[in-house]
């Protein structure tokens, strides 16, 4: 029985073999108090270490073209990969290139995932693009963007 | 001659860019149905599960029925007709309001009107009714008729710096026109079923909202006076708002700009 | 402080073993940036947001979120899982000041 489980187990971190970096990269590092700034360019950099980014239709992206408000701004991300061990995404990244921190959200994925997706509501401080940027397991970076205009409401 | 046709065109270019403007303005569909979708992941969906915990410690569906002199299997078709004439209390009161007396009934603390607890009661106690029918009936009795009454002149009554009423923005009239950026709702409309959709979530203030509440919050930013949450006129005022929507389907808890 | 409330919904409801669903995770928080400003004191609210969501399947990690300030109040975070059987599905999420909360749902294929 505890041999089995022990195997189980080594099977388990076998399949494993792809971990998500434990390791806090730059694109990762936040300040404790906050608030976090960082600019849209030292944001990419950050995340692709200088690489290149390459838009892509690999990579679509569902946003509202007029959000009726700047606090809630649906999001939806899905990128074209058969997430298979060999060939998947790494990482999605969200940016919202005109807002103080530009960075949103970092997603690190994993081939159990089956999909590369992640969906989110964002605020959004006024009109501008966000951004998703693709961290393929080949090490390629690639991208999307869409502008979002944010109207200011009505009555309160 | 010369500054005719520069006008004309100038007036032209006004005409075209309205036009544009106004495709900016609007939301497409597919935008619409973005949010429509936000429906489904609600956070006020929490709130309501806090309700849940909150009404059963304190009050429970027994009690709550026995308060208001129904069966507990007909609390949901009950909660549909609220405001109501409830006996213990001798007049009309708003959901809300029938919680405080429960409360009070329990020998529990009773929260303000505008507390979360309140809130979130209300909000539970209401989703009771989802898939019912907004079914308040303002001639049930004098104290109703008296109410509906009321409820019409509030909203109809001009007041504040600006001389505005409720019904310079809300009535079928305004259906197109627009404050700022946003639609104008006709509270009467079916797609915007307004009683039977509060409590709602604000996304613009990331919390749970009340009708009355809401209306408060018109108030404010058209400059007229606050009506005092559970005053007579403003009971009397979501009397006229949710008679405006009978027959509309309850969904709570609704999601708002 | 309360403890943070959490909602986990799997989509659709039924779903069999290879078949892969969605996760949405929705937490109530107030996402403060920062730099909103206490309306009465004018002093500026600190920043209080959660900052890191795990997902993990049978206590296997399959997707970690490093969050900011950006996404909207009481947050939802969705992605998709391929089921690859009867498990528990944990999500872990913790804020900047630490206050962290542990969610979980069992994942029952049909079929």
């Amino acid at each position: 029985m505890e041999r089995r489980s022990f195997l189980k187990g080594f099977g388990a971190a076998a399949a494993c073999a792809i971990a998500i970096p434990q390791v806090v990269s730059a694109a990762d590092e936040k300040k404790n108090g906050g608030p976090n700034e960082m600019s849209y360019e030292t944001a990419v950099s950050a995340i692709t270490g200088g690489k290149a980014l390459v838009a892509s239709a690999k990579v679509k992206m569902e946003a509202p073209e007029i959000a009726e408000n700047g606090a809630v701004v649906p999001v939806k991300i899905t990128v074209d990969s058969p997430m298979s061990e060999k060939d998947y995404v790494k990482a999605i990244h969200v940016l919202a290139s005109k807002n103080g921190n530009v960075r949103c959200a970092n997603i690190y994925l994993t081939p159990a995932n089956g999909e590369a997706y992640f969906g989110t509501r964002i605020k959004l401080g006024g009109t501008q693009d966000v951004v998703a940027i693709a961290e393929m397991s080949d090490g390629t970076f690639l991208s999307t963007k869409q502008n979002v205009k944010v109207t200011i409401g009505g009555c309160g | 001659m010369r500054t005719l046709s520069i006008s004309a065109a100038l007036v032209c270019l006004a005409l075209l860019s309205s036009v544009h403007a106004e495709e900016k303005l609007s939301m497409s569909d597919a935008d619409k149905a973005m949010y429509a979708e936000l429906l489904e992941n609600n956070p006020a969906e929490m709130e309501v599960g806090e309700g849940e915990q909150l009404f059963n410690s304190l009050i429970g569906s027994a009690a709550y029925a026995k308060m208001l002199g129904v069966k507990e299997k007909d609390l949901p078709k009950t909660i549909a007709g609220f405001p109501r004439y409830v006996e213990p209390a001798k007049k009309v009161v708003t959901l809300s309001q029938s919680l405080q007396m429960a409360l009070a009934n329990q020998g529990k603390e009773v929260s303000k009107l505008e507390s979360p607890e309140i809130i979130k009661m209300t909000a539970y106690i209401k989703s009771l009714a989802n898939g019912q029918k907004t079914s308040i009936d303002v001639k049930a009795n004098a104290h109703m008729k008296e109410m509906m009454a009321l409820g019409q002149q509030v909203f109809e009554e001009r007041r504040g710096g600006r001389g505005l009423s409720c019904n310079n923005c809300h009535s079928a009239d305004i259906v197109g026109q627009r404050l700022r950026m946003q639609p104008l709702p006709d509270l009467g409309a079916k797609v915007t079923a307004a009683a039977g959709t509060w409590p709602a979530y604000r996304m613009t203030q990331g919390q749970m909202v009340t009708l009355d509440k809401r209306m408060q919050q018109c108030m404010e930013n058209a400059l007229l006076a606050k009506i005092p949450l559970g005053s007579r006129e403003m009971v009397a005022l979501e009397v006229y708002v949710t008679n405006k929507t009978k027959g509309n389907a309850i969904q709570i808890p609704g999601l708002k700009r | 402080m309360a403890e943070m409330k959490t909602l986990i919904k799997i989509k659709p409801k039924d779903y069999k073993a290879g078949d892969i669903v969605k996760i949405d995770f929705m937490a109530m928080h107030p996402m403060e940036t920062g730099m909103r400003k206490n309306k009465d004191t004018g002093e500026l609210i600190p920043a209080n947001y959660i900052d890191e969501v795990k997902f993990s399947f049978n206590d296997k990690l399959i997707t970690k979120m490093v969050i900011w300030e950006s996404l909207s109040v009481n947050p939802l975070m969705s992605i998709s899982f391929k089921v690859p059987g009867a498990g528990t599905l944990k999500v872990v999420a913790k804020d900047n000041k630490g206050q962290s909360v542990e969610s979980t749902t069992q994942i029952t294929p049909k079929g």
